[in-house]
């Protein structure tokens, strides 16, 4: 990908290749932090579509001032999805496992995927929210700390704390899970 | 050791680890003295890192691509423009009103039976926004919105006969604005709570009128259940009769047909959850 602050303002100019770029660079690491975070793959599409088309709208009142464009785009998904959880209706969800493709390469292996996904949407259950919001970002993400803190408005240090209360926290639940089943 | 600096050796090992690509090992090598600690960390770092790596499903991602390019488009035109240039659309089918009650509906009876490639083809479509305008209720404008899909899937497979992509775009998105809408109506319908909907019939034994021109209709007597009925034989058909055509149509035609395929098939799925 090109500079990204480069496209970032050729996208603020309304250069549609340039929008294009930013959208294929993020359109999977926005998939997988709403899809953790939501847990239903039918909704975490439509909110991941959402996201794009929000700061597609919104892209002429975004300024560098150093915050990355990235930590923006995950601002928005964030709010969205807050929104979305408040106004969450009855209606029945399709479990983020079902999105793993099936067809393609070892059963079992699909199998095993399947379950660690599972798992994990599971386990991050017993996390508070914001050590929730620190492994979505950083794993699902795949955001740099500093981005993360930027996201969520903290310092990095006390986001490399959160993280590591946050992985303990998910080991912890993990290791619960096990002795369940 | 002080807290922070444990954090920070921790936040390094994941570096090194989800983004470099080295091993636990490596790391712990590097800080043997926090090993004990830093290794059970980093195994379930690295087992979530790999349940997270999963990718949207192709045609999700085809069709969200499809529908940001649009949007892009859209942004770029300022607006959806209709036969009449630089007329929105509201504009297109006031002047349609206006053209039916001053001259007559020859025009718009012979615009009826237009394809996309025809010059009335604009004025079929401001006319189907007209009559949706003026049909009265939710459940029409949803039963209306069905016949449209039909409509617009048998556009599709001519203008992908024709070996024309660019149409098949154009109608692929007309497409998606009509079982948009028809989600959102059929939502509407389910949040009023008004009619409770019984097991239905598996699709091939319940499928919707046709009339001569091979539209289908529904009866001002229907209710949701047969709107249900109508959308499952569509959700269906529709889709099981694009992928036919996909074996004839050339190569330039494939990717614009797919992703009408895409629209479809999501497009149901969505309008019958709405009603669920």
């Amino acid at each position: 990908m090109q500079n990204e602050e480069s496209l970032v303002q050729r996208a603020r100019q309304h250069d549609q290749e340039a929008f294009a770029q930013l959208y294929e660079e993020y359109f999977d690491k926005i998939y997988r932090y709403v899809a953790l975070k939501i847990g239903d793959r039918t909704e975490a599409e439509d909110m991941t579509q959402q996201v794009f088309v929000k700061a597609l709208r919104s892209i002429s009142s975004f300024r560098w001032k150093g915050r990355p464009f990235s930590a923006w785009l995950f601002r928005i998904a964030h709010n969205l999805i807050v929104d979305h959880l408040r106004k969450r209706s009855r209606r029945a969800t399709v479990p983020l496992a079902e999105s793993m493709p099936a067809g393609d390469g070892d059963p079992q292996q699909a199998v095993e995927r399947r379950l660690d996904i599972d798992r994990l949407a599971l386990a991050t259950r017993h996390l508070t929210e914001a050590q929730r919001e620190v492994i979505s970002l950083r794993f699902a993400g795949e955001l740099p700390i500093a981005q993360v803190a930027r996201v969520m408005g903290k310092n990095e240090g006390a986001i490399k704390a959160l993280q590591h209360s946050a992985i303990a926290a998910l080991r912890r639940a993990l290791r619960t899970q096990g002795n369940e089943e | 050791m002080k807290s922070k600096e444990f954090d920070n050796i921790l936040d390094e090992c994941l570096e090194r680890l989800l983004v470099k690509g080295e091993t636990i090992e490596q790391c712990l090598q590097s800080y043997p003295e926090q090993a004990a600690e830093l290794e059970p960390l980093l195994r379930t770092a690295l087992a979530a890192g790999k349940a997270v790596d999963f990718q949207p499903r192709p045609e999700f991602r085809a069709k969200a691509r499809y529908q940001f390019r649009a949007a892009l488009r859209e942004m770029e035109g300022g607006g959806r423009h209709s036969l009449f240039g630089w007329f929105p659309r509201w504009a297109t089918s006031v002047a349609i009103v206006l053209v039916v009650l001053v001259a007559g509906s020859g025009t718009v009876a012979a615009a009826s039976n237009s394809m996309p490639d025809s010059p009335l083809y604009s004025v079929k479509l401001a006319t189907e926004q007209v009559r949706l305008v003026l049909t009265p209720s939710p459940l029409g404008k949803a039963e209306f919105c069905a016949s449209l899909a039909d409509r617009r899937v048998e556009e599709i497979l001519y203008a992908a006969g024709k070996g024309n992509p660019r149409q098949v775009e154009r109608v692929t998105r007309e497409l998606d604005v009509c079982l948009t809408r028809l989600s959102s109506l059929a939502s509407s319908q389910g949040e009023k709570g008004g009619v409770t909907l019984a097991p239905a019939p598996a699709p091939a034994e319940v499928a919707p009128e046709s009339t001569d021109g091979g539209e289908r209709t529904y009866s001002h007597g229907n209710n949701q259940l047969k709107l249900k009925l109508a959308l499952k034989h569509h959700a269906q058909s529709h889709p099981a009769a694009l992928r036919e055509k996909l074996k004839t149509v050339p190569p330039s035609t494939r990717a614009a047909l797919l992703r009408a395929i895409a629209v479809s098939e999501d497009g149901y799925e969505k309008a019958l959850k709405a009603l669920d």
